[in-house]
Formats: C-alpha cells, structure tokens, sequence
C-alpha cells in the first residue's frame, strides 16, 4: 500500500481559501485506513468548522473513487459531478492527486494528503514501514523476500556492513539490519549458498519513469 | 406486535459450524441450565435508589424461580457453573453461588407471598420420594397442569437437604423453600408414607387414580466399612454410628449441644459429606480426626476428593486428617470401641478408574478414639424395586437414560441418586426431565423425539481484562464452632461488583438482559452493505468478538451469534458500508438535531455508553445538557461528534466505561482512539477544548456529574470569550 498521512487542516484552509464549491473525492485504493467516504466526510466536516473560525463558508460535495490513479476509472467516476465544482481535494496519494489534475485541467487540485512511500502495515503495533522502493530490479527471489535496497538505511547490496550490531542498524537502533533479517530468513530455508553469491552495482536506469505493462 | 416481555425472552442460539446449541459454559454446567449470563448482567445493570434495585432483585429471582424453585438452598450447597466459568483459570470464577445467595436473601420475605400457580387441573401424578429430585418434578408437573402428591417416608421433606449441617445450610431456608413451594405449585404432600412389604404398592397408586409415578428415593443406605470385600469386624461395638445418623438427627435436634465435649472423635471418609460430619463433631465439643484412603494430593488420580473450601476449613477449626491410611479392623474393649487397626492404603482406584483400594497391611497404624462415625459413601435401597420388578436381571435400576421411564414398566419414572449418586442439582436436573417425559407419556407422545441437545461453549472475548476474584469470608475459627452460617454474604456493592466481573461469554440471544431492563428494543442487528465494501478488512481486525469473517473471494460476512452488538464495527468502516440496528447514523443524528434545537446556551452534548452510567438513565441534567446514549461508547463516530459542533453544539462529551470495564473488551478502548485522534486534528483549527473524553466507573453517576461540571465551566469559558 502507499502510506500517506492527512495534511494539517490550516493548510487545507490556506489553499482552499480562494473558493467556496469544493468537491472532496476520497480513494479506496491502497492506503490504510482507506481514505474513502468516511474520510472525505470528516475532512469535509472539519474544514467546514475551521472555515466558519475563518469566516468562510465552504459548500462540499464528498465521493469516493475506488482508485484514483486509473485516470479512466477516477474521469467516469468524477465527472458527473464537478459541475459547479470551483476545486478539488483529493484524498488520494500524490499520484491519484496528479491523475486528478490531469482529468480537470481547468481546476485547481489540491493534496489533502502527503505521500510518503510504498510501505506495510504492522496491524496490531499500528505501524506502517517502507517495503520497497521501486528500483526495478527486484531481489527478493535471492534475499528471502526481504528487501534489502528499502530496508537497509544504505541500500546494500551485499550486506551487511560493520555497522551492523545486535541485529539492529548503526544508523537507527530501533530499526531493525534488514541484512541480518535475510540471513536469518535464508538459514531458516537452507539457503545460505544465496549469501556467496555477489551482486553487482544496482542499474539506476531500471527505474526509470515510463514502461510498457 | 410482538410485546416487550417476548421480545426479551431467550432465544436459542445454534452454532452456525457446529450445529451445536451455543450457550456461556456456565449455563451448559448447570443442570438447571439457569440463564447465568442473564441475571449477571442483570445484577450489573442494577439501579442506584435502593426501593428500585430491590424490587428488580426480586425480578431477577422470579426469572431463576421459574427454572430452579429451590436456588435459594442452590445457593448454599451447589456451585457448579463456577467449575466451568470462562474466568476460572484465569483469576477464579466468577461467585455465582454468593451472587444467587443476595438475590435469595431479598427473594425469600417476598417468596412468602409469591402468587400460586394457576391451580391444576390434569390428571394425577405420584412422586415417591420428597428430595430435591422429587419436588423438582412436582414443580414441573403442576407447572404443566397435573395434580401432583409427593409420598415421602419420613416426617419432613427435604431427602438428602435434611443431611446437610446447619451451619452450610440454614434450616429456615429449606423450610421456607419447600413450604412455599408447595403452596404455589399446589404439591399434595403425604408424609411416613412407606413403600414396599409394609406399605403401599405402585398398585396401590394406580387405583388411587395416579397416572403415572416418579420415584426419586436417593440414597438413604450408609455403606458399611469393608476391607477386600470383606465387612470390616468390630462394627456393632458401642460408640461406633454411621455418620449420616448423626447428621440427621442433629439437624432434627435430637442431639445435646456438647454430646461429644471431652471425647476423641474419629471420622472415616474423605469425601464431603465426611467433611460435615468431621465439623459437626467438632461443632458438638469433639477431638476430631478424619482418616481417609486416599492422598493430600487433590491432582493425583487417588487425592482426596472433598472440596477444597471443606478441607482449609475443617484443619482452621483443628481437625486433623489423616491421609492414605483404610480401616481393617474395629478394636473395642467390653464392648465399647477403643481404635481402629489402619492399613497404608497404595491405591484407590484400579487402572479401570474402579474404587479398589489396595492397602500394604504391613503398615500398620492405630487411631485411638471414644467413637468412630463411618461415612464412607450411601446406597440406595432397592428392596421396593425389586419387588415392583423394576431392576434387570444385574439387579440395576433399568431405565431408559434419556426419558428416565423404567424399561420394564411403562409409566413410572425413575432419577435422582437412586439412579446415580450425584449432586443436588443432578438430581433436580432428573425432575425436570421426567416431568417432560410424564407429560409426553400421559398425551401419548413420544418420549424421546427432538430431547437430545449437543451443546458449545462460548469463548472468552479477546481483549479481555481480568479482575480479581473476591475472596470469601469466613467467621474466625472461635465464633463458627456451632451450627450458625459463618460465610459472609456479599453486600450489595459488592454483589453489583461481582456480577460485573462476569464476561458476559454467551451470544446475545440466549441473554437479552439489556432487552428486558428496556435499554434496547432488540439485540440490534449488523446491516452490511456489500456494495458499498471496500474489502479492506477492518471491520474483521477490530471487532472484539470475532463475529467477521472474510468471505472468499470479496466481501465479509457477520456471525450473529457471536456479535455482542458494541457498533466498533460500523464506527471503523472508512466506506461507511455499516449500519447498526436501532442506531442507525440517521437515527443518531437525528437525536443530534433534537438536542441541538432543545438545549441552551452554550450547548453541550453527551454521548454516553449505556453500559457504564445506565443506572441512573432517568436522571435530570441542566438545560443546557442534552444525553445520547449509546450501546457502546465503540459506536462513537468522529462523523456524529462533527455533526453535533455543526449544528451548532458548543461541547461534546463522550463518557464511556473504564477500559478494564468495557463490556466490550475493546471498545472502550477504540473510542478513546478514535477520539484522541480527532482531539488532534481539533486542534489544528483551534477547536481542541470542545471535545473532551471520559471514562465513569459504574455506578458512580457523581463522576459523570464532576467531569460534566469541569466540562461545562471550560465551555462556559470558551462561550462567554466568544460572545464579548
């Protein structure tokens, strides 16, 4: 999933401020929890209040679209209803957001959210970590499904490096050495061969910005 | 239009896997299947002003009376359903028998003047055998209409209760018991009645115009000392009695108060009934000494199998036991008894789990004593049986498990210990099953068809925080040494404290409690709307009881047998696919609306959990203060709390349930959350002091009050600045 957070409410102000018919349009996509009709309701809501603090009345029309970033889906979804419409606040990540802003060029589009990375959520500790990066060259088949270009804070290919100490990174005790967390995965499989194996530089290239599904 | 009362009515609640009947384990342990669950949550829910509490005491004992006429002595002498509570391992049991004990201490002056049963009108029923089995079946009968005489040989009624000391069960209860009992249940009663060589004959009885019988004569036979199979020698030697004689004619008052003052008592036994023996001797001045064949070691397959409760209490009042040791000959001098020869026993029971205790006669010791009381076990007498040919040719009573009809005469009925030693409410449990086989017999039904019941015990919740268990209290040992009760009673905070410690672990259904003290119309539905699910799953993480599933490949389904009703569920779904019934978003915003428009300045709503503050429902707030009260504080949403400073609300309070007393395991605790969480987003537009979180320990309204009070003056602050 892609794990954002909510902006804070004064800056949704600050950019909504110029307008008055807004249309919130929440994804039920990746993100969790799912900024869906439930959060586009609150957000709504709240902006409201924080609007008449400000002397200003906002009038919101709330929907969900079950993913943004498919520009087909979000257009047959939004357009219906933008008439009147002066802005739009999307509760999507920043590339819903984008998508948003390419089907209503005429339209300001605004985040309500700020997007941080491709991530998972640990559900009983409530915590969402980043789990890859996109770097078009998956690994995961060699490293026992963990990823060490997400987890290890230096992207090491062949890890892990001295720093490693008591299972935990130098660079941030709390995390944990995602090397060390392969190791012990490939023990666990009988795998260790894996291990002698070098792997060459990563080719930036891979990740580049366009391919063909 | 279905009425309240029916409305609140149990349901049965089948288990959609197993097909089970899905009840609390508590309810499954009692013979009565007494709705446990119920009058817990009942006693939990009890109401502040003292005349109302009692007068709802009183209908939660008239709800146990019409399962269980005799819970005021279950009170005393049973306890079972505390043997399979969910709590048990955790931090003991929940104390059912002290909980039923206060309903019975405000039951029975009430009991007094309880109105009969419609008087009976169909055909004649003998019950032979005045013992808890047998007026359990009078009961039952004339509930259903017959006309019922209960025979009964000795000069009172009560069976085996007339062998219970005092001091366990006090001798007003059981008269006051039965007494009532058959005067509201029209029970005809004929006292010294023998049956058999001297006396009556089932014969007899048919041309008396009885129907059918139910004969329920228990146990009243001491067994006798024997070694291997052989009677042990020295029995008829004065100063040796069976301990159940001394039982019965103590409670009669036959006894003098210090008969055994200065004298060396041995008891043989080791079970409970030689526990009361061993204490009533010491209660009439004796040197008491218990010697039983089997081990200290309860857990070991030969430990002793005398309660614990019995056996803490007899070495408090300093009775000494001596353990692993049998009896292989009565000594005596000029007739009188002087000791008895005791063998080592090595074991109990055989690998079969048969009683045939092996003694090592090499190790030998002797006890000394003035007189010895044998209670080593009772048996039936079978002589009548046998004459009315109800034994098969193993000379057992030969019934029908299921029906308790006797395989060789249709129309008699037979349970109760006669059938198998067993406890009080076993033999109650007998009653009631051939009440329902008498009745079947006498419409010329079948007898069997459509009885058979599996049963499947409910779960602890998860989530779940334990309490401690109260700990009994007993009189100290110089002030109990005589025939008076020395347990102390619960007071009725502590009763409501206790009744609250119970996990409600059964469906909703087959509970209802909140459905009969009127807090909901219903056990509200959940409403799920797939087309508007987004499969994200949260419903099934958060719900505390588990009652989600995923369905494969898309979608969820909801078990309504384990749903607990809190509206965490619809709270958390991001898609608002969710509704709960009776508290419909629409509903609760409505209730929004109407507080919104019908308090005053400045404005403040309360959204409160039933569960925590419902005792004083009815109570008046200011005019300024308009109360939604909720199932759960779970069924919160940030949606409702906007909605109410919308409209115009200038404060909302949300008051639930300590999280360590939420009777919903979590929702307490997610309200709080989701609360927090809105508090900071609050904050960002500067309306952070309007929305305040609680939590009010039960039955404590003034904290409700106090934390209304702070409340109001902060928002009476934030009011009067605004206005200026």
């Amino acid at each position: 999933m892609i794990v954002t957070t909510p902006k804070p409410l004064d800056e949704l102000l600050d950019f909504l401020s110029p307008y008055t018919n807004i249309l919130i349009a929440g994804c039920d996509g990746c993100t969790q929890p799912p900024r869906g009709l439930r959060e586009a309701k609150t957000l709504s809501q709240l902006l409201e209040l924080g609007g008449k603090l400000r002397n200003k009345n906002f009038t919101f029309k709330v929907t969900t679209v079950a993913k943004q970033c498919d520009n087909y889906l979000a257009a047959s979804i939004l357009r219906p209803q933008i008439n009147g419409v002066e802005a739009v606040l999307s509760l999507a990540c920043g590339i819903g957001t984008q998508t948003l802003a390419e089907i209503f060029p005429e339209l300001p589009v605004f985040p309500a959210q700020n997007t941080h990375f491709m991530g998972a959520e640990e559900r009983e500790a409530g915590i969402l970590e980043e789990r890859c990066v996109g770097c078009g060259d998956c690994l995961l088949a060699v490293t026992g499904g963990i990823c060490p270009v997400a987890r290890c804070s230096k992207g090491l290919l062949n890890g892990a490096c001295g720093g490693s100490k008591e299972g935990k990174c130098e660079l941030d005790p709390e995390k944990d050495c995602a090397w060390i967390l392969i190791y012990e995965r490939l023990k666990k499989m009988g795998k260790l061969e894996l291990l002698k194996e070098f792997r060459p530089p990563r080719d930036y290239q891979l990740s580049g910005w366009r391919v063909t599904p | 239009m279905v009425s309240q009362k029916d409305r609140a009515q149990v349901e049965e609640v089948i288990d959609e896997v197993s097909g089970k009947v899905y009840l609390p384990p508590c309810q499954i342990a009692c013979p009565l299947g007494e709705d446990i669950q119920r009058s817990h949550a009942m006693l939990a829910l009890l109401r502040l002003e003292p005349e109302e509490a009692a007068n709802q005491i009183i209908e939660i004992g008239n709800e146990i009376y019409e399962k269980n006429p005799l819970f005021p002595i279950c009170s005393y002498i049973c306890g079972l359903c505390e043997k399979e509570c969910n709590y048990k391992d955790e931090t003991g049991a929940v104390r059912r028998k002290m909980l039923v004990r206060l309903i019975a201490e405000h039951y029975l002056p009430y009991l007094e003047t309880k109105p009969p049963l419609p008087a009976p009108t169909k055909e004649k029923v003998a019950v032979i055998g005045g013992g808890p089995g047998g007026l359990m079946c009078a009961y039952e009968l004339s509930k259903m209409g017959y006309q019922v005489s209960i025979l009964e040989r000795n000069p009172e009624l009560g069976g085996a209760l007339q062998y219970i000391p005092r001091y366990r069960l006090p001798q007003e209860i059981v008269n006051s018991v039965i007494n009532s009992l058959l005067r509201i249940a029209h029970i005809e009663v004929k006292l010294g009645v023998q049956m058999g060589d001297s006396g009556k004959t089932l014969k007899d009885l048919k041309s008396e115009g009885y129907r059918a019988i139910f004969i329920a004569t228990g146990t009243p036979v001491p067994r006798p000392l024997t070694m291997e199979g052989e009677l042990v020698k020295g029995a008829e030697l004065e100063g040796v009695i069976f301990g159940l004689n001394l039982l019965y004619e103590v409670n009669q008052g036959n006894v003098p108060p210090r008969l055994y003052k200065g004298k060396r008592v041995i008891v043989v036994g080791g079970g409970n009934v030689a526990f009361d023996v061993a204490r009533t001797a010491r209660r009439l001045g004796g040197d008491v000494t218990l010697v039983c064949l089997e081990c200290e070691d309860k857990s070991s397959k030969d430990g002793i199998p005398a309660d614990v409760e019995e056996i803490e209490g007899a070495t408090e009042e300093g009775i000494k036991i001596v353990y692993s040791r049998g009896v292989e000959e009565i000594i005596g001098e000029d007739g009188k008894f002087r000791k008895i020869k005791c063998p080592r026993c090595t074991s109990v029971f055989d690998e079969d789990g048969r009683f045939n205790p092996k003694c090592d006669r090499s190790d030998v010791i002797y006890v000394e004593g003035d007189v010895l009381l044998v209670t080593i076990g009772q048996a039936p007498e079978l002589a009548f049986y046998r004459q009315e040919g109800l034994l098969n040719e193993r000379g057992r009573i030969d019934i029908d498990q299921l029906t308790l009809m006797n395989n060789l005469k249709p129309g008699v009925f037979i349970g109760g210990d006669v059938k198998r030693v067993g406890f009080a409410a076993e033999a109650m449990r007998d009653g009631v099953i051939a009440a329902e086989s008498i009745d079947r017999y006498l419409k010329g039904k079948e007898l069997g068809v459509g009885r058979k019941k599996e049963y499947e015990s409910a779960p602890i919740l998860k989530g779940t925080h334990y309490k401690p268990q109260p700990e009994l209290v007993w009189a100290p040992v110089e002030e109990r040494l005589n025939f008076e009760p020395f347990e102390q009673g619960f007071t009725l905070e502590q009763a409501v404290a206790e009744a609250r410690r119970c996990l409600c672990c059964g469906p909703c259904k087959s509970c209802k409690a909140c459905v009969a003290l009127e807090f909901q119309p219903e056990i509200p539905e959940i409403k799920y709307n797939e087309e508007l699910c987004i499969d994200c799953g949260n419903c099934v993480f958060y719900c505390p009881c588990d009652a989600i599933k995923f369905k494969s490949p898309r979608g969820v389904r909801f078990d309504m047998t384990l749903c607990r009703a809190c509206g965490l569920c619809v709270a958390v779904c991001p898609a608002m696919a969710l509704e709960m019934e009776n508290w419909e978003r629409e509903h609760i915003s409505a209730l929004i609306t109407k507080a919104a428009s019908e308090t005053e300045k400045p404005k403040i709503l309360v959204f409160r959990c039933q569960w925590t503050v419902l005792p004083p429902l009815d109570r008046k707030f200011a005019p300024n203060v308009g109360v939604i009260d909720l199932p759960c504080a779970a069924r919160v949403e940030t949606f409702h709390i906007l909605e109410a400073l919308q409209k115009g609300i200038d404060g909302v309070l949300i008051a639930a349930c300590p999280e360590e007393d939420c009777h919903r395991q979590t929702g307490s605790k997610e309200a709080q959350r989701s609360v927090v969480a809105l508090g900071e987003r609050l904050s960002q537009i500067g309306l952070q002091d309007r929305l305040h979180f609680c939590t009010v320990a039960p039955r404590h309204p003034e904290e409700l009050d106090r934390e209304l009070e702070q409340f109001r003056q902060r928002i009476e602050a934030i009011y009067s600045k605004e206005s200026r």
